[in-house]
Order: C-alpha cells, then sequence, then structure tokens
C-alpha cells in the first residue's frame, strides 16, 4: 500500500519559472489494485506517478510505503525501495540502446549481485511471457515498437515487484497492439501485482480491469479515485 | 551461451598478465645468464682501459663522452651538418663545467 | 563476498557491452593508448638497460684519466707529467695511454685507434673492431689499408677480430701496437694522449685529482665515478629528443583526458539516468565509470608494455636503431640485457592507468548524483 499525504511538487522553486505541477495530492494506492491517472497533457501525471515510484522526491508532504515512512529516506535507501518495490515502464521505454533485449531485461538486477545463470534464465522466461524470447539476442533499436514495449515490461519484471508503474503505455501503440496490452496488464493483475497507470487512452481509462481511476487537473485530485 | 563479456575480459587481462610474469622471468634468467658476458666486457673495459660506450661513432663528444672537453664537438667529421639525433640523446658529461682544482 | 562480486562482474559485463556498441572509436583509443605505452615503455625500457649495462661494464674503466688542456682544447700529454703524478701520495701505477681517431674517407666513417699495454701483436698487424669487420668485409688473415699522418698508405694484416660479443664497447677499435701507432699517426715519443692512473684507496680518488690539479695546473682529471655519472645522465629526460617524446606522449594523454574530462554526451547521460531510475544506486554507477576507464587503460598498458619488452630486449630495439646510428656509419649490433626496473614499470603505470581511469570517473561523479526524474520525460 502506497499513501501520499498533502503531495506538492514545486519545480524550480524561488525562480520567477517556479512552476507547481503537483498541488496538495493526498490518495492511497491499495495492493492488488490496478489504478489509472488520467488528466489532460500538463496536469501532472508523469510528476504524480514519478513520486508515487519513490523517483521524485516531493517539495511537500509525506509518503509512506506499507507501514513504512519513506519520505526522508537517504537516497540510497529510496534506490534499493525503487529496484525491489518497483517495475517502471517508460513512456519513452528508455531502453539502452546498443545492447541486446535480453541485456536490458536483466539490467535492474545487476545492483542485487544474483548469480548470471539463474538470472538469464529468469529473463528469458519473462521474455518468453510476452513471446519474446526469438528476440533476446536482438539489439533493441531494432525492435518494433510493440516489441520494444514488451522488452520494457519484461525489464520492469526482473526484480519481480510488487508494484509496476506504467507512464502512457499505450502512445506509441495502435488500437490492436494497445488491447494486447490491456491482455498483459490483465496478466499481471492476476499475477497479483499492483498496477498504477498514467494515460489518458480511453482502451486503458475505460478498461474494466481499472480498479480505481484518479483524474488530475492543474496538479489537483478532481474526483478522489471512484471505484468501479 | 556464448561466453560472458566478463568471463572474455578476465581471460584477455589474464594472458596478458601471465605473459607480463613470464616476461619477467624471461628478463630474470636472461640478466643471470648474461652476467659472465657483462664479466668479460667489464675485463676488457679494463685491459684496454676504455672510458667509454662505442655508441654514436659520428663525433669525438659522442663517441668519447666522458672525455669531451668544452670546445671539441663536431670537429673530427667532416660531413657533420648537425648530430641529430645523438647529440640531442647524449648530454654534456656532468663534470664538464667541474674542476678539481682548489677553489680560490 | 560472493555476492558483491557477482554484482562487480555483472556492472563489468554491462560496462563492456556499453563499450563494445563504439568498437570504432574504442578501438582506435585502445590502439592510439597502447602504442603511447609502447613508445614510452620502449624508451624506459631502452635507456635503463643501456644506463645498467654502462655501468656494470664501466666498472671496468681507470680510476682516473689525467688529460692535458692547451688553448683551451686538450692535447697529448708530457709523458713526464705521470713522473710527478706518481709521486702524489696514493698513487699506485701512471701508464700514458695511446689512442685516437682516423677517419675512413672510404666509408665516410670514424674509427677509434689505441695502442694498449701488453697487447700482443705481430709486427705490422692489427686487431679489429667487429663493427669495422663487418662494415669492410674485412676478416682475420686479410690485409687493410690506412693511410697515415704523413699521406702514405700502409698495408696492416688483421691478426683477429674482437669479440662480437663486446661490441658495445670495441665495435669501432682498431688495435695496434704502440710503436707503430706512434709512427702512423706522428705523435713523437715523450707525449701521450692522456694517463691513466690506479690508486690505491677509492675513496681517495678526489683528493689525488686536486693535487694532480695543483701540481700541474693544465692538467684535467676525470674521475671514474664521473664517467659512470656521464653514462647514468645519457638518454636523460630533459634530453632534446625524449623530451620531444615525452611531450607528445603527454599531448597525447592530456587529450584522452580532456576528451572524458569535457564531460559526458546527453547519451551517456540519459542512460545513467535510465539505470538509476531501473534501481542502480550512485555507487554502480561510478563503479561502471571505473571498470570503463580501468578496461580500456589497464589492457592498453599492459599490450604496450609487454609489445615494448618484445621490441627491446627480443628485437633489438629495431624501431630506435635508425635514431641510435643517426650520422653515423659505424655502430655497434648489440643485444641489450633485459635489465628491468620495477620502480620505473609503476611509474608509467600510475601515470597511465590511474590519471585516464580518474579522468573517466570525476566527470560521472554528478550525474550518478543526480535525481533520475529527468528520464520521466524526453
Ligand atoms: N523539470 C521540470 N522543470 C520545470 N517544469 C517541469 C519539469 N518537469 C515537469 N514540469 C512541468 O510540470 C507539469 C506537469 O508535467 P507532467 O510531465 O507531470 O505532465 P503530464 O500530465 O505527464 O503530461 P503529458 O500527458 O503531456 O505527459 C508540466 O507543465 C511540465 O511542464
Ligand atoms: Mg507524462
Amino acid at each position: 500500500m502506497i499513501k501520499v499525504t498533502n503531495i506538492s511538487k514545486l519545480y524550480n522553486a524561488g525562480r520567477p519559472n517556479e512552476f507547481i505541477a503537483v498541488r496538495d495530492v493526498t490518495l492511497t494506492v491499495s495492493l492488488g489494485e490496478v489504478t489509472v491517472l488520467k488528466g489532460p497533457s500538463g496536469s501532472g501525471k508523469t510528476t504524480l506517478l514519478g513520486i508515487l515510484g519513490c523517483m521524485v522526491r516531493p517539495s511537500s508532504g509525506r509518503i509512506s510505503l506499507g507501514d513504512r515512512e519513506i519520505t526522508s529516506l537517504p537516497e540510497r535507501f529510496l534506490t534499493q525501495i525503487r529496484r525491489e518495490t518497483f517495475g517502471f515502464i517508460f513512456q519513452q521505454f528508455n531502453l539502452i540502446k546498443g545492447l541486446t533485449a535480453l541485456e536490458n531485461v536483466m539490467i535492474p538486477a545487476y545492483p542485487t549481485g544474483e548469480r548470471y545463470a539463474p538470472l538469464r534464465r529468469r529473463a528469458l522466461e519473462i521474455l518468453e511471457l510476452f513471446n519474446m524470447s526469438h528476440k533476446a539476442a536482438a539489439k533493441v533499436e531494432w525492435l518494433s515498437g510493440g516489441e520494444a514495449q514488451r522488452v520494457a515490461i519484461a525489464r520492469a519484471l526482473i526484480n519481480n515487484p510488487t508494484i509496476i508503474i506504467a507512464d502512457e503505455p499505450t502512445a506509441h501503440l495502435d488500437t490492436k497492439l494497445s488491447h494486447e496490452f490491456m491482455v498483459i496488464v490483465r496478466q499481471l493483475r492476476e499475477g497479483g501485482k499492483t498496477i498504477l497507470i498514467a494515460s489518458h487512452d480511453p482502451i486503458v481509462y475505460d478498461s474494466e480491469l481499472m480498479t480505481s481511476r484518479i483524474e488530475l487537473r492543474d496538479g489537483r485530485v478532481i474526483n478522489d479515485g471512484s471505484r468501479s | 551461451m556464448t561466453a560472458r563479456y566478463s568471463t572474455l575480459f578476465c581471460a584477455i587481462t589474464g594472458t596478458q598478465l601471465l605473459l607480463a610474469c613470464l616476461l619477467l622471468i624471461h628478463a630474470e634468467t636472461e640478466t643471470a645468464a648474461h652476467q659472465p658476458l657483462i664479466r668479460r666486457k667489464a675485463e676488457l673495459a679494463r685491459t684496454l682501459e676504455l672510458s667509454d660506450l662505442c655508441l654514436f661513432t659520428e663525433a669525438s663528444y659522442t663517441r668519447h663522452l666522458a672525455l669531451a672537453d668544452l670546445r671539441t664537438p663536431f670537429q673530427e667529421y667532416p660531413m657533420a651538418m648537425e648530430h641529430f639525433p645523438s647529440g640531442s640523446l647524449t648530454s654534456p658529461p656532468p663534470h664538464l663545467t667541474e674542476t678539481h682544482a682548489p677553489h680560490p | 563476498m560472493p555476492h558483491t562480486l557477482e554484482k562487480q562482474r555483472h556492472i563489468l559485463d554491462f560496462t563492456l557491452a556499453s563499450l563494445l556498441r563504439r568498437k570504432g572509436k574504442n578501438g582506435a583509443l585502445f590502439t592510439v593508448y597502447t602504442l603511447i605505452v609502447f613508445i614510452l615503455a620502449s624508451v624506459m625500457f631502452f635507456t635503463y638497460a643501456l644506463k645498467e649495462e654502462a655501468s656494470l661494464v664501466l666498472k671496468g674503466a681507470p680510476e682516473i684519466i689525467v688529460q692535458r688542456t692547451l688553448q683551451g682544447r686538450y692535447a697529448p700529454i708530457p709523458v713526464e707529467y705521470g713522473v710527478k703524478i706518481r709521486g702524489i701520495r696514493g698513487v699506485m701505477g701512471v701508464r700514458p695511454r695511446v689512442w685516437g681517431y682516423y677517419y675512413d674517407p672510404v666509408f665516410l666513417a670514424n674509427y677509434t685507434i689505441m695502442a694498449p699495454e701488453g697487447v700482443n701483436l705481430p709486427p705490422g698487424s692489427i686487431a679489429l673492431g667487429s663493427g669495422i669487420s663487418r662494415m669492410r668485409r674485412a676478416y682475420q688473415g686479410d690485409t687493410i689499408s690506412f693511410t697515415g699522418a704523413d699521406g702514405k698508405a700502409r698495408n696492416f694484416t688483421i691478426a683477429r677480430i674482437l669479440p662480437e660479443e663486446s661490441q658495445l664497447l670495441s665495435a669501432d677499435l682498431i688495435l695496434m701496437a704502440e710503436g707503430e701507432y706512434r709512427e702512423f699517426s706522428g705523435l713523437p715519443p715523450g707525449l701521450a694522449s692522456d694517463l691513466t692512473l690506479k690508486v690505491k684507496n677509492p675513496k681517495e680518488l678526489a683528493t689525488v685529482a686536486e693535487k694532480i690539479v695543483k701540481i700541474l695546473p693544465d692538467s684535467r682529471p676525470i674521475i671514474r665515478n664521473e664517467i659512470l655519472r656521464t653514462y647514468d645522465a645519457l638518454f636523460s629526460w630533459r634530453g632534446g629528443l625524449l623530451i620531444i617524446i615525452m611531450s607528445a606522449a603527454l599531448l597525447a594523454f592530456v587529450i584522452f583526458a580532456w576528451d572524458k574530462a569535457s564531460g559526458l554526451s546527453a547519451e551517456e547521460k540519459k542512460e545513467i539516468g535510465i539505470l538509476k531510475a531501473v534501481g542502480w544506486e550512485s555507487s554502480d554507477i561510478l563503479f561502471m565509470k571505473f571498470w570503463e576507464g580501468l578496461v580500456i587503460s589497464l589492457t592498453s598498458f599492459l599490450a604496450g608494455t609487454i609489445l615494448a619488452y618484445f621490441h627491446v630486449f627480443l628485437t633489438s630495439a629495431s624501431l630506435f636503431a635508425p635514431v641510435l646510428k643517426g650520422w653515423s656509419v659505424l655502430y655497434p649490433q648489440f643485444q641489450l640485457t633485459p635489465f628491468i626496473n620495477p620502480g620505473q614499470i609503476a611509474t608509467l603505470f600510475f601515470l597511465t592507468v590511474v590519471p585516464y581511469t580518474v579522468t573517466t570517473i570525476i566527470p560521472s561523479w554528478r550525474a550518478a548524483t543526480i535525481d533520475p526524474d529527468s528520464v520521466l520525460r524526453s
């Protein structure tokens, strides 16, 4: 369970171009939920996801993960939490070019010092899950958009996180691929993952998989997580 | 399954280190083996009363570097235009400007 | 801890995979780096081995050589100077040395002719340095002709060739009986080229030298230590050619360092952001950069040093030969004894590997510690 209380995020604080991306947001994401953040461009979805995923430090407010207060933890511990608890699927996929799909999938596990052979086997299994094992040795820049996303999802899963965070996962996909993505979301949900998605794509937003929908406008939550 | 990059790197660096060690051993044994030869050379220097190495023969001051005086450079070899590179590899003997005369 | 080890291996795997992405650039870097280390190490091996050999071989040099200066240049010394010097306390023996140069107008080469004591040569015959023998294709039993001071050519029989193994000392030598050399060179009796001394106590050499100058103000004593120091100063880093090599190497390293220190490309920064976002710690990023610097510099250092050893000691520094020959027609061909100075290798290591690795790590310091939120948007 992630709980944020009175979270705000200021960019360029104290300077003339100061900008409040998230204002005074309080919300709770429970385990096993599939939450979607919706809102117009610039409404602060990505910023809020970053805060929830311990990647962006809020300017004020408190975050707790489970029953642990993590607002003011030093960088090292946040990194560890990020690695063990969260799997990120970025808007731009953010795969590392020039490396193979398999290498990209294994990267988040490197700092754990897991033995190579089991790690590699696990990475291949996850790729297999998304029918991507035949592309394991392919360099990521040669993959199609859908394939690249599946590699990005596999990478998010390698450390077996409890929470998956996806930012605009269908922005670069056509309708067919977007529906395929939703199939994967279903798989993940059935696998017991907590899922947080930012999207204004109706295929995602209106999907019956969503257990909670949060709408943002100008950094504020305007409907408080209406359950479906 | 192809080898990991780190395995390849360790293999390459390991081979290099091994080779370097072998060369050090080579140096050690060769140096030991050359001892009699060096003694014979020192003996030759003693019997012939030699003061210098025959490294650069083009001018007296490079051939007999230790015996150079303040004004000899370039006088023997008629075609000596400029003694590059030997002239720039050698430097005047440290005792060139010193004198054993008691200082006044 | 096997866990830490495996983690470092993973980071190394990643670093190598990253380096292999730019094969051309990193390959060129490795090649240039290796070449610089090769040149520096070759110079180092060569000069150290030669100096070491000189210091051992020249231990046999005369303890004191007394020259005479006349009109500011050195000139033949009267043999009776020796009598006066013999009277100085501690001097055990004085011997006039008779030697000089000979210019061979056909081969454009300079020889050194010596008339050492106790050389057993039949009349009209000489011993020939192996360098001259090789150049003139003159061997034992052949007759060779030199022009004397009076302009007349004289024939000499080659009684023997001086040993090949001592070329470093004797490649250009011609040994002759003293009487014949005086006749050949026109050095009058009563004069010698210089005097060599034997002194009872090596500690007294400087005192003896001082006394000689006091008695004979036109004389110039040279102590064996000074000869040894002369050869120790040979190929010093301040010497003209070596300073060029050094500066070139230094410049190359500055360019490398500049390339590294001028900061990371946007692409590299983004990759660091991604790594941090997916759970790499700042220290992992720095380790990655450490490996990157070390992989290039260590392999180049080892490759360059190993190649330099082969070059200097197994091919007799063949690449340096033209430089050493210079303008001289006659030069020794010798195989160096591989004297190695571990201190020098360590210095080379610290001058090449450490700065490169450090300049690789430092610019990534900031990138490694910033928040990874930049990867959320592009
Ligand atoms: N580093 C930054 N410095 C200044 N302003 C920023 C920074 N990052 C984000 N912003 C601003 O914060 C606001 C919210 O950005 P955010 O990326 O969270 O929006 P979003 O809802 O994800 O938009 P989109 O749907 O276009 O992805 C935007 O107006 C953006 O310009
Ligand atoms: Mg966004």
